[in-house]
């Protein structure tokens, strides 16, 4: 016994046993569903289960439609004025049928963004969002900037990357 | 056979433990370090001058990118140093709010200090189980504000959102847990015997040297000065807040240690007065949509985790932009005190001065 406490001295016991009480809930646990269930784990499952964000949440920019499927946008040219990289372009433009001014182009140079919702603060018509994507990568340079149409990604649909892996809510 | 001369070398700017993009220029005598020279600069972004030609608004975003793992704290020094130099008053919820999240930003600024500095001198240990916790902190911070690291945390007048719905929730079950969580680091490391060899007596600083050099924070603390800016000058709600400063007399790695444990203590009771106490109330003040400045300058100082962390703005006629922006980074400061703390000792000592000193350099280089 004493030659134990020589050989494992106190301080480094102390340690060893909380390491291993860590330890064996681990190793104990592992494979066991009923077990697992209990324990709230701090790793996720990510591509394989949808990742769960906090309502709140920044991703990217998104231009919102109203129920007629117009454009909400009044192009009061607010998101463009206080965003603090410049990321946002608009074109006033004139739409038939409709009185408010239409946005003829919304550009969206999503290189630069620095996801601050600066923009979505400063909208009097809530007419943009910040959504819950944050895969946004893309093979092209040209795939970031995003404009009011576009194959890859623009500003109404999610990007490719992205949508099977956020969880909807 | 044997050469006998003195041999310079790099200490980073890629070394892991440099915590970033610090290069340090060391004389060896053998393993004794003869001179010290820390090399900043690698991170330059010029924030000062982009802040110049922002407006008061948009100027904020920067703050968050200086010291990346403590920004709610910049933010609070940039919100309170415009809101003085226009005098608007935040609204006292808004500024309970603001303590709030300002002390867990220090707990969680303090718990990556705690695992990286005992990742570089060898027990790995801590750096799991304090980014466990971390975790739960940086998930409040995303469910107030929608992002982890770079926060945007406030606004000019107050905040953007009163508290979402189950943040109290969040916040009283961190609360539950955080104590039992570091008696365990103190556990792993306060009494053993192999971090008390690397730390005790390691990197002396002495409280005449750190006030010459103006260093702050918990380092000034350690050597024994009870300066505390939320003490001395309060901000926020800080001034209702029953809290104590923590010092030590060693003034070592060991002292610092302890006094960053002590501080997390501290934080967490200040967390429980705000949860206790919250007022009701709106969290926004009437703030005009221009701030335009009058000639008129402010410096407006806070505790950051990492010690004095000051804005100082210049208003000119009119002007939509600071005239002038100065950031008194307490990281930038605190180096200073590298030379003076290993001149004279070996060169494994070096690791851990420059983690005892939690430097940023996001924050140095600016």
């Amino acid at each position: 016994m004493r030659l134990l406490k020589t050989l494992i001295p106190g301080d480094i016991a102390a340690g060893l046993t909380l390491t291993g009480k860590y330890f064996g809930r681990v190793f104990f646990s592992a494979n066991r569903k009923k077990v697992r269930a209990h324990i709230k784990h701090f790793t996720q499952e990510y591509p394989e289960v949808p990742v769960r964000l906090a309502p709140r949440y920044r991703g990217r920019l998104t231009l919102l439609k109203d129920e007629q499927g117009e454009v909400k946008c009044v192009c009061c040219l607010a998101c463009e004025k206080i965003c603090p990289t410049q990321v946002i372009t608009i074109e006033k433009g004139k739409k038939e049928g409709r009185k408010m001014p239409y946005p003829v182009r919304y550009d969206f140079e999503m290189e630069r963004c620095i996801f601050c919702e600066f923009c979505v603060e400063s909208c009097g018509f809530d007419s943009i969002i910040l959504n819950h994507q944050f895969e946004l990568a893309a093979y092209n340079r040209e795939d970031f900037s995003l404009g009011m149409e576009g194959l890859g990604q623009n500003m109404f649909s999610l990007s490719p990357v992205g949508q099977y892996s956020v969880a909807e809510d | 056979m044997f050469k006998s001369e003195e041999l310079e070398i790099n200490l980073g700017p890629q070394h892991p433990s440099t915590h970033g993009v610090l290069r340090v220029k060391l004389r060896l005598d053998g393993e004794v370090v003869v001179a010290c020279t820390p090399v900043i600069g690698y991170l330059h972004r010029g924030v000062e001058k982009i802040c110049e030609n922002k407006t008061f608004f948009q100027g904020q975003v920067w703050t968050d990118r200086m010291d990346y793992v403590a920004a709610i704290s910049n933010n609070l020094g940039w919100v309170e140093g415009v809101e003085k130099l226009f005098g608007i008053e935040a609204p006292r919820r808004a500024r309970y709010i603001r303590t709030m999240l300002t002390e867990m930003n220090r707990i969680a600024s303090h718990l990556l200090w705690l695992a990286t500095h005992a990742l570089d001198i060898g027990a790995m240990t801590v750096f799991l189980y304090a980014f466990r916790e971390r975790e739960l902190l940086l998930d409040l911070f995303e469910a107030f504000c929608g992002a982890r690291l770079t926060t945007t945390a406030f606004r000019i007048g107050g905040l953007r959102e009163d508290l979402p719905p189950g943040f109290i929730k969040q916040a009283r079950a961190f609360q539950e847990v955080f104590p039992d969580r570091l008696e365990e680091y103190e556990t792993l490391l306060s009494e053993n015997r192999i971090w008390k060899k690397r730390t005790v007596g390691v990197a002396r600083i002495n409280a005449e040297d750190c006030i010459a050099l103006g260093v702050t924070g918990p380092v000034l603390r350690a050597a024994g000065v009870p300066y505390d800016i939320r003490k001395a000058f309060p901000s926020a709600a800080y001034a209702e807040m029953d809290f104590e400063i923590p010092t030590r007399p060693e003034a070592d790695t060991y002292a610092r240690y302890l006094v960053r444990l002590a501080e997390m203590r501290q934080s967490h009771r200040i967390i429980q007065q705000c949860l206790d106490g919250l007022p009701e109330g709106p969290v926004m003040a009437k703030i005009p949509k221009i701030l335009k400045s009058e000639v008129n300058e402010v410096y407006h100082a806070i505790e950051a985790p990492k010690g004095e962390l000051g804005y100082y703005f210049v208003g000119e006629k009119g002007g939509l932009n600071p005239y002038r922006m100065h950031v008194r980074a307490p990281s930038f400061v605190n180096l200073q005190a590298l030379p003076k703390m290993i001149e004279g000792r070996l060169l494994a000592d070096v690791i851990a001065a420059i983690g005892t000193l939690d430097v940023v350099l996001g924050e140095i280089d600016r």
